[in-house]
């Protein structure tokens, strides 16, 4: 029972990561059409960035978070430009950029951190919040939690609410009526992929102190972000989110009792089972083929 | 004896009734028009026929026996073939193997002699075929074009030679006339008429009524998915709902 | 006297490849045994590409391959004539049963739907200790001994490589150019027009999935029995990324396009292995670079150049149909 409840918590929390990086590649490729697949090193990035200015350097831990935002936004609105526009109809064609990009990211990271083991981020938030005597949650995943959230909420009202989020759902429901409607597509790419690249940069910099720092940790987070998307349906950013939360209680279980390895295969395994049965994902609707 | 038999065929896409209720049949050796404004179903019925979509509900026969429900190779393989309402081509092949691509149930070959070079003879004969189709085409001369670098007539001939090298009997034409020239058309009609001498059924989608006329014995009128009226030419065109949905349709 | 060029051309590229190999230091020809087995890699990924679905499974396909030779070899001490056949068989096998769940999708869904098969196969090979060895895999298998002459030492390996790549190459230009071949174009282009006239598209496309795996299966084989170890990393998404890199850079629209380019790549990585920790940014930059200002690959250069001194327009069909 202890253990159950203790894996919801830990789940929910990883669930909350997962969905940050997820949303980031559901937008991308609603909006653009493509598949962004180095968005695990977008994360490996933000990762890096608390690592070699707030352990190395010594900034402090929040003031770190935000230039970690600022610089994968940064890096993604540069992808935008130089790889996705120039190739934006050919989804094939900003894939395989995409790929090489990967590359360039990871060594950056060598350069930057050395080869060597994985690098650790001690806690910045120390102490544990302990429930019903047996319950106990590090105060850093509280943190990661609460500012994950934060950044669901603010996209849901961003999208939900303003103007520029519902031009951006337009042009992910259908690109060509929106440029003929007058909305300038390149603008919403930018936004879409800084948006994206944004919360990828903040799951890196949140999972910092809470998991091992190297230059191809953006692997297990793309496959993770592949099988909550598609699972959730692609184009479908709440289907993401719930399924973020779901994979990572499964996640969280299957490795509770029989271990990481079979953990991931049987995910991806829901995976195809998903792409089988419902292409279209448990909350989706096809917007883009 | 109906080589074709369309009975009670409905469409649905979400809440849209594309297809309702929709009956007729087609005699062997006919040209028949299937016509009406855009968006009546045309398309549709030929989608439904060939097994590109499935009925959701009705039946369709060939030849006496249901059909719908089959995957769009099968009903091809029994001799049902379509062209498509955009010109359709395989626009990176020459002229002569986009042909030969419709030999694929008439003379189908396997991995292992096509490695093996096990087929020659039925090769040959492939070959024989497309070029003697492509002569009735009027497009030998053409044969080692790429098929994107063919005027708009040629490459409307050319999707009806890749529909007839692969010998059907019931071919469904979806606006093979759309944006020709009269000359051109006059060389579509007779071609059409040459199609259905060499005892190959057809039916006719087609906006353009001077060919329709020309060619169709008999017409089916198809309006919002509703059925509105069959007959000859003549009573067609002298049926006063047809002339309104006609109307209607131009405002 | 085209046949008779032809054929020069042929005899040249003949004496140069039997040659070769005694011109090269140890560490050269190695490498010349691994680049003859990546040209049948490429050749066969071009293969399940024909009809227009790139999959990112390829590269777990020759690792499927692989362990099938190595656990043949080590448990039953069975020898290459019967491994490498076998094991190509195997990743047939594979394949056509992941046809079911796999060709239900297109594109996209194709693609992620392929790479976490393929992921899922390796984590197999890495939790089950019994019989694949997990992340440290498999050792021991070593080539033939016929007669005096030892397969260990590169150059007759290297023989026995190009002799079965040759043969393979042989097959698969055959199958290209063939009536199949034909039809394989056809599903790519335009599926629905090929389904029109009773083309089979999930068969076709199905059997280029499997007779691609069928000959990356036996490029696996070819690989273990040389370097005598496998583990599931040799054949992650990393490997699967280089033979994309290749087939892209080399031109995938004819067939020795990917041929060119593992060749022509392989040399310019020899070239820069002083700076091997940069080596993948100089590959994600070469990759990114040909797709942006050489999408059809080196091997359309010759045609860009007649067409600039003749004036001929050349058309570049995109990656992907619309
Ligand atoms: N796949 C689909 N999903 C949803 N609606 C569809 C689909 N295909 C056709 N429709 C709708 O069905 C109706 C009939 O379309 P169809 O293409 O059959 O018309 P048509 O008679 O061929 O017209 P046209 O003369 O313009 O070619 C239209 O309202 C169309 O929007
Ligand atoms: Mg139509």
């Amino acid at each position: 029972m202890e253990l159950i409840l203790q894996s919801i918590i830990n789940g929910l929390i990883q669930g909350g990561l997962y969905a940050l990086f997820a949303v980031g590649l559901v937008m991308i490729f609603g909006v653009m059409g493509v598949v962004n697949f180095a968005h695990g090193e977008l994360v490996m990035a933000g990762a890096y960035t608390i690592w070699y200015l707030h352990a190395q350097q010594g900034l402090g831990y929040l003031p770190t978070v935000v230039v970690a935002v600022v610089l994968v936004t940064l890096i993604g609105l540069l992808m935008e430009r130089f790889l996705f526009r120039p190739t934006r109809n050919d989804p094939l064609a900003g894939l395989i950029c995409s790929i090489g990009m990967l590359f360039i990211l990871q060594v950056i990271a060598t350069l930057i951190g050395g080869e060597g083991p994985s690098k650790q981020v001690p806690p910045v938030f120390q102490g544990t919040l302990v429930v019903f005597d047996f319950l106990r949650i590090p105060n850093q995943r509280i943190f990661a939690l609460v500012i994950s959230v934060a950044a669901l909420v603010t996209l849901w009202y961003f999208l939900a609410r303003t103007k520029l989020g519902w031009a951006l759902r337009a042009v992910a429901l259908d690109r060509e009526a929106s440029a003929l409607q007058g909305i300038n597509i390149n603008r919403i790419s930018m936004i879409a992929i800084g948006v994206g690249a944004g919360m990828a940069g903040l799951a890196g910099a949140l999972m910092a102190p809470l998991t091992n720092i190297n230059p191809h940790m953006g692997h297990n987070v793309i496959i993770t972000a592949f099988i909550v998307t598609i699972v959730g349906g692609v184009g479908s950013l709440s289907g993401a989110v719930l399924a973020a939360i779901l994979y990572a209680l499964f996640h969280t279980f299957m490795t509770v009792y029989f271990g990481g390895t079979i953990a991931t295969i049987s995910g991806l395994l829901l995976m195809v089972l998903v792409l089988i049965i419902k292409p279209t994902g448990i909350m989706g609707v096809r917007i883009s083929e | 004896m109906p080589i074709l038999e369309v009975k009670n065929v409905t469409k649905q896409f979400g809440g849209l009734t594309a297809l309702d209720n929709i009956s007729f049949h087609v005699d062997e050796g006919e040209i028949r028009g299937l016509i009406g404004p855009n968006g009546a179903g045309k398309s549709t019925m030929f989608k439904n026929i060939a097994g590109f979509y499935k009925p959701t509900s009705g039946d369709i026969h060939y030849q006496g026996q249901s059909i719908s429900g089959r995957k769009p190779h099968q009903i091809a393989e029994m001799g049902i073939v379509r062209t498509f309402q955009e010109t359709t081509l395989f626009q990176e092949m020459t002229v002569f193997e986009n042909a030969l691509v419709g030999c694929h149930t008439r003379a189908r070959t396997d991995l292992f002699s096509a490695i093996l070079g096990l087929d020659k003879q039925k090769q040959r004969q492939a070959a024989d075929k497309v070029m003697e189709v492509l002569e009735f085409m009027g497009l030998s001369e053409r044969r080692d074009q790429l098929a994107s670098e063919l005027p708009l007539g040629s490459q409307r001939a050319l999707a009806i030679s890749i529909a007839l090298v692969s010998e059907p009997k019931l071919m469904l034409m979806d606006e093979p006339f759309a944006g020709m020239n009269p000359e051109e058309t006059n060389h579509m009609m007779e071609l059409t008429r040459k199609v259905r001498e060499s005892g190959i059924t057809i039916v006719l989608v087609e906006h353009d009524m001077k060919a329709v006329m020309g060619l169709c014995n008999y017409l089916t009128v198809l309006n919002f998915g509703q059925l509105l009226a069959q007959g000859t030419p003549e009573e067609v065109r002298s049926n006063d709902k047809v002339i309104e949905a006609y109307l209607g349709g131009a405002n | 006297m085209n046949m008779l060029i032809r054929s020069i051309v042929g005899l040249i590229i003949l004496i140069v490849l039997l040659i070769v190999p005694h011109f090269l230091e140890f560490h050269h020809q190695d490498l010349l045994i691994f680049l003859t087995i990546n040209v049948l890699v490429v050749a066969s990924y071009r293969l399940v590409t024909l009809t227009g679905e790139w999959s990112l499974i390829h590269a777990v396909m020759m690792g499927v391959g692989g362990y099938t030779a190595t656990l043949l070899f080590l448990n039953y001490e069975l020898g290459m004539w019967f491994t490498l056949p076998t094991a190509g068989l195997l990743s047939a096998a594979v394949a056509a049963l992941l046809c079911f769940p796999l060709l239900r999708m297109t594109q996209f869904y194709f693609l992620i739907g392929s790479f976490a098969a393929g992921e899922a196969i390796r984590l197999v090979w890495i939790q089950f200790l019994d019989p694949f060895g997990g992340t440290g895999g498999l050792s021991g298998v070593s080539p033939p001994m016929i007669g005096d002459i030892d397969f260990m030492d590169p150059i007759p390996y290297y023989y026995l490589a190009l002799t079965v790549v040759s043969i393979c190459l042989f097959l698969l230009y055959r199958i290209e150019k063939s009536r199949v071949g034909l039809t394989l174009h056809s599903v790519h282009w335009k599926a629905p027009l090929a389904e029109s006239v009773g083309v089979d598209t999930w068969r076709y496309r199905a059997l280029a999935f499997i007779t691609g795996s069928f000959f990356v299966g036996i490029a696996g084989a070819l690989k273990v029995h040389y370097i005598g170890t496998i583990t599931p990393n040799q054949y992650g998404i990393g490997f699967m990324v280089f033979i994309l890199i290749w087939v892209i850079v080399g031109g995938y629209n004819k067939f020795y396009g990917p041929i060119i380019g593992v060749i022509v790549l392989t040399m310019f990585d020899e070239s820069i292995r002083g700076f091997d920790e940069i080596r993948p940014a100089i590959y994600g930059a070469v990759l990114i670079l040909s797709i942006l200002f050489l999408p059809l690959g080196l091997e359309s250069i010759p045609g860009k150049l007649k067409a600039w001194f003749i004036g001929s327009e050349v058309v570049e069909p995109p990656l992907t149909d619309e």
